[in-house]
């Protein structure tokens, strides 16, 4: 694991203007089991920068979960290559975190030791159950540290996952469309929190959506993926200032322009879907 | 007839296993009484069938005999200590059987469950053993264990391994691939560590399934492990019956295996409903 790295090894990574992760010229292609290959992503690259918040907005099936698990050392790039602080990616590791759609808590763990469970190796028993609770406190969840997951909501069950993986304090956070499940007034209340914690702690985070709206709002950067193979169509520094206001007329100009190139996609992939008659 | 032995060291075990029943049922749910009731109706149903049979029959009490002198016949023979005792070293062979299978079974589970080679392997072992009954191993176990214990424990153990190394395997294998991944970005750096903090955790309602409905079998095949050579247990409370032309013995030694079944198996309800 990586935490043992001996100091000023790494860490410091925008001392030299490097990028905390550095995509370049990625493909993916998976064998689709009747001896034919999908193309998910084609010679991708993106440069994310320590601290930015990126969100990753694309047509269904183009290959946002692909790149995100290549990031989370799920699996490895056909070609090209992921480096993270200069160094290739080896495996999963507890500095890139990852908060997933559906959850993943652990059923058999109450809420505090699922907040915990990352804490294990790097805090003594005290210590980790206090830093745990500063988290719930901060989701808002601290009287709820001795519930069962399954007693929780959906929006709480997101908010222990962000406590959980917030916890460990990686140095990049994944997440693959976390709110996706959720009605529209938990996630817009969850959106508000996870922006709250970003700015104070300023990690690097990679956020997957379909929500044009949910990427404005939330990111510093929004990057439109083309339909299947993924590429990169659109690259956008988001400069408004937090809090942002959906109804503000800079807010929307954002969201039409974002909109309009994903428009574009979006037609690609209705037009290959009738074509190969591979719908996702 | 049991050796005297027995009979002093088995009655608190029988007690315990009771009382630890109630006590759980109580602690956990309300609901005891309404949990039990359908149990009580059965055996009143039963009863009132039973007793219109013989009403219209008017069968010899050897071939059937009333509800009531059964009902006699049992409460002489659980307060003699007698039902208790046989009943004892009945459960304590079904429970040796069971925790033989456990040990054995849980890991070679987990084992076919990881490795595609272990299971290439042992799989169609497993499925060619699996639909022989216990009763086909009575010949045998005579012959590789002798008539004492061990044959006894070894068809029992036959009864419950299956469903142990099955439920494992299913429970194994049907962890959701997220828990998995969330282990990994949570620190879990090698295979024996996610495997000990996530994967085993997370089959352990299924393994729990397993070790129940193991039991159960194993506690059925009770019969065919006392029919050879024993002299305890309710397998030979039956089979004496038999022999003396006792129909309301063999009746009591049903009975016993049926309240006694029912019992364990609340057992691990609970238990498995504490961690689930
Ligand atoms: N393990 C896999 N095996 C085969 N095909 C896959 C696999 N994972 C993803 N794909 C395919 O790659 C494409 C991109 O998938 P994905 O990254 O999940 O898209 P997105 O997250 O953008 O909806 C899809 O066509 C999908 O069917
Ligand atoms: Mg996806």
């Amino acid at each position: 694991m990586d935490m043992s790295q001996p100091p000023g090894e790494a860490h410091r990574p925008d001392a030299d203007g490097r990028a905390a992760i550095e995509i370049s010229r990625v493909s993916k292609q998976f064998h689709d089991g009747e001896g034919g290959v999908v193309e998910a992503i084609r010679s991708t690259s993106l440069d994310i920068a320590e601290g930015d918040f990126v969100a990753i907005v694309g047509p269904s099936g183009c290959g946002k979960s692909t790149l995100l698990n290549m990031l989370g050392g799920f699996d490895s790039p056909s070609s090209g290559q992921i480096l993270v602080d200069g160094k290739a990616i080896a495996g999963p590791d507890i500095q890139r975190g990852m908060v997933f759609q559906d959850y993943a808590l652990f059923p058999w763990l109450s809420v505090l030791d699922n907040v915990t469970f990352g804490l294990k190796k790097s805090h003594s028993r005290s210590e980790a159950r206090d830093e745990a609770m500063k988290w719930l406190e901060l989701v808002g969840l601290k009287d709820f540290a001795r519930k069962q997951p399954k007693h929780l909501s959906g929006g709480m069950k997101q908010r222990v996952a962000i406590a959980r993986t917030f916890a460990t304090d990686p140095r990049v956070i994944l997440m693959d469309e976390p709110f996706g499940a959720l009605d529209a007034l938990t996630r817009r209340f969850l959106q508000q929190q996870l922006l709250k914690i970003w700015r104070e702690h300023r990690k690097t985070v990679v956020f997957i959506t379909h929500s044009v709206q949910e990427a404005v709002y939330l990111a510093n950067r929004v990057v439109i993926m083309t339909a299947r193979p993924g590429r990169i169509k659109l690259d956008e520094k988001i400069e408004l200032a937090h809090p942002r206001k959906v109804t503000d007329p800079a807010f929307r100009d954002t969201e039409a322009r974002i909109f309009e190139a994903l428009d574009e996609e979006l037609a690609k992939t209705f037009s290959l879907e009738t074509s190969d008659g591979h719908a996702d | 007839m049991p050796d005297d032995t027995k009979a002093s060291a088995l009655p608190a075990g029988e007690g315990t296993l009771v009382s630890t029943a109630r006590d759980r049922a109580t602690k956990a749910s309300k609901g005891t009484a309404s949990a039990v009731a359908p149990y009580l109706f059965a055996l009143f149903a039963v009863g009132v069938i039973w007793q219109v049979a013989i009403a219209v029959l008017d069968p010899p009490s050897t071939i059937l005999p009333s509800p009531v002198s059964v009902a006699g016949t049992f409460f002489e023979e659980l307060f003699s200590g007698e039902l208790i005792v046989n009943a004892a070293v009945s459960l304590t062979r079904v429970t040796s059987a069971w925790l033989i299978s456990a040990l054995i079974g849980i890991p070679l589970g987990v084992l076919i469950a990881r490795s595609r080679a272990a299971e290439r392997l042992i799989d169609p072992i497993i499925e060619l053993f699996r639909p022989i009954s216990p009763l086909a191993w009575i010949p045998l176990a005579i012959l590789w264990f002798g008539i004492g214990e061990a044959g006894k424990v070894f068809i029992i153990f036959i009864a419950t391994f299956f469903p142990i190394v099955l439920n494992t395997v299913d429970g194994i294998k049907r962890v959701d691939p997220v828990l998995l991944r969330a282990g990994q970005v949570l620190g879990c750096t090698n295979q024996v560590e996610l495997f000990l903090r996530v994967m085993l955790p997370a089959a352990i309602p299924s393994i729990l399934v397993g070790l129940r409905v193991s039991f159960g079998t194993g506690w059925a095949a009770i019969i065919a492990a006392e029919l050879v050579a024993a002299n305890s247990g309710l397998g030979y409370l039956i089979a004496d019956g038999m022999e003396i032309l006792r129909s309301d013995l063999v009746m009591v030694g049903m009975i016993a295996i049926g309240i006694i079944g029912v019992l364990v198996d609340a057992i691990f309800k609970l238990v498995a409903n504490r961690v689930g």
